[in-house]
């Protein structure tokens, strides 16, 4: 792909940050919050996705697999967290 | 350079669905409704940006990718699901609270 093209998305998505920062910080309460959070480390996904197409190498890909591993993990734990009032 | 054209309109795309997912998250007030927009960010907006990778050209880039997508088409619904299972059950004077703050 053209270099010019990732640069725009790259630099869309990181608006789409900005966006994702402003929903955690109108967020009324715990589970609009845990939402948001998920909302940003998809769209953090993207970024590391982008940045890897644009450096040619992998492993950025991989990183937004850990990333993504850990998202799931934490929204569980915070989910159950609401109901519960504790991770187990 | 049609596959250049397909990861092009591939990024776009999923950049544009993230776009509208977040307009509408930031919009919607209510959780319920406010997980519609957030499944279109963390389902097919990352699947089409990860699917770009095929403009790429690279096995170890396609590779990677492909196993980020079938882990987020598993993962996706699960945390959409365990959200919305939570703000059901959770107590009533927190959903209340919720509910007025608007």
């Amino acid at each position: 792909m053209p270099a010019i093209v990732l640069d725009i998305a790259a630099g869309w998505a990181t608006l789409l940050l900005f966006g994702g920062g402003l929903l955690l910080l109108r967020a009324p309460d715990t589970l609009h919050r845990v939402l948001a959070l998920d909302i940003l480390v998809a769209i953090v996904i993207m970024l590391l996705t982008i940045l890897s197409y644009l450096r040619g190498v992998s492993y950025y890909i991989d990183a937004a697999l850990a990333l993504a591993l850990l998202a799931l993990t934490s929204t569980l734990v915070a989910a159950r967290y609401v109901t519960r009032g504790g991770p187990f | 350079m049609i596959l250049d054209v397909v990861g092009a309109v591939l990024l776009g795309l999923g950049l544009l669905l993230a776009t509208v997912g977040l307009y509408g998250l930031l919009r919607i007030p209510d959780i319920f409704q406010q997980l519609h927009p957030a499944g279109l960010i963390t389902g097919p907006a990352v699947i089409v940006v990860l699917l770009a990778s095929v403009a790429t050209g690279s096995g170890k880039i396609i590779s990677s990718a492909v196993l980020v997508l079938l882990f987020v088409l598993i993962t996706s619904p699960l945390s959409t699901h365990a959200i919305a299972q939570a703000a059901r059950r959770r107590p009533r004077r927190d959903r209340d609270a919720a509910g007025r703050s608007r």
